[in-house]
């Protein structure tokens, strides 16, 4: 879709009014790494700070936020991998932080494979039916025990997500390809 | 043995551990792309180092900001390796420093100290 020049500032207006709308903080979609993660969450630390939120409120924010990012560079189904000088590894998604009924909310997407939906499901369902204590005892189960290696850590940081939220976690899967889906995660603080 | 001392990155913490002091640190924020390959180094240096240190004191400080889930996860190695220490005769003290106003960083005290039975583990709320 073309947008005629003497149309781009409307049209790129209404684009930002629907993310203002929404309370949107900052979003960003494309292609992730952890450079990238590091501005965002340090601008995010920056903008809560100037905003006065409180020093525990701060850190819960940011720690779902880095857990999510580092969830998506790490388990996006689409990837793009290159050599240059260094290794490099792109992986593409969507992470958004606003606020809502005065409760900061995160949420992040990406494509995943349909082989790991019924996984990724349970382990979602299992955190969203515990209780404060029970997600407290199964962080400190997990963090004593050998590491999952298939997963690369993600049931503990699946679990402090869980653990940082003020209510219990949402999350939403929608087929879009024969072998693919669109998950996202939806966490408020 | 030879002092590990490795500077602080953005996403990886400050580490001096004085080996022959006895007096080992981590200090700032911890969540790099890959916790194995930041913290594997440190590990085996503990380990190697809590292997000769029967009868000795250690003083182990704990200063961070932050850290992600695959760092917990490479602290908890850490005080697991630390308590085996203290149970074969190593004097091991931990302090564990965080923001009087984090709860967060108290609660992770908190709960590593809960399995640590033979190390001093200190909590210490700092100002600011």
């Amino acid at each position: 879709m073309t947008i005629p020049a003497e149309r781009l500032a409307p049209h790129y207006r209404a684009f930002k009014g629907m993310l203002d709308e929404r309370g949107i903080l900052f979003s960003f979609s494309g292609y992730l790494s952890e450079g990238i993660l590091y501005s965002l969450g340090d601008t995010l630390r920056q903008k809560m700070t100037l905003d006065d939120t409180d020093v525990t409120t701060i850190k819960k924010v940011f720690s779902v936020f880095i857990e999510q990012a580092q969830n998506i560079i790490r388990y996006s189904a689409e990837k793009v991998l290159g050599n240059f000088g260094k290794a490099v590894e792109l992986s593409s998604g969507m992470v958004t932080i606003g606020t809502e009924n005065g409760r900061f909310f995160i949420v992040c997407a990406n494509t995943i494979l349909e082989e790991d939906v019924p996984r990724l499901r349970q382990r979602l369902e299992t955190l969203q039916k515990m209780d404060k204590d029970e997600i407290k005892a199964y962080y400190k189960e997990q963090l004593r025990e050998a590491p999952d290696e298939k997963s690369r850590g993600a049931t503990i940081g699946l679990i402090e997500i869980a653990r940082r939220a003020s209510e219990p976690i949402q999350f939403d899967f929608e087929r879009i390809e024969d072998d693919k889906f669109f998950f996202c995660l939806k966490v408020s603080i | 043995m030879e002092n590990l001392m490795i500077a602080a990155t953005e996403r990886s913490p400050e580490v001096e551990f004085d080996f022959a002091a006895g007096r080992l640190s981590l200090k700032g924020e911890s969540y790099p792309e890959d916790a194995s390959a930041v913290f594997g180094p440190i590990f085996a240096a503990l380990e190697q180092f809590v292997a000769e240190a029967e009868g000795r004191e250690i003083q182990f400080d704990f200063n961070l900001i932050y850290f992600n889930s695959s760092s917990a996860k490479a602290l908890m190695n850490m005080f697991q390796l630390l308590e085996r220490a203290a149970q074969g005769g190593v004097r091991v003290v931990i302090n564990w420093f965080y923001a009087a106003a984090d709860e967060t960083m108290q609660e992770f005290g908190e709960d590593f100290s809960e399995d640590l039975e033979h190390v001093t583990f200190n909590l210490v709320a700092t100002e600011g």
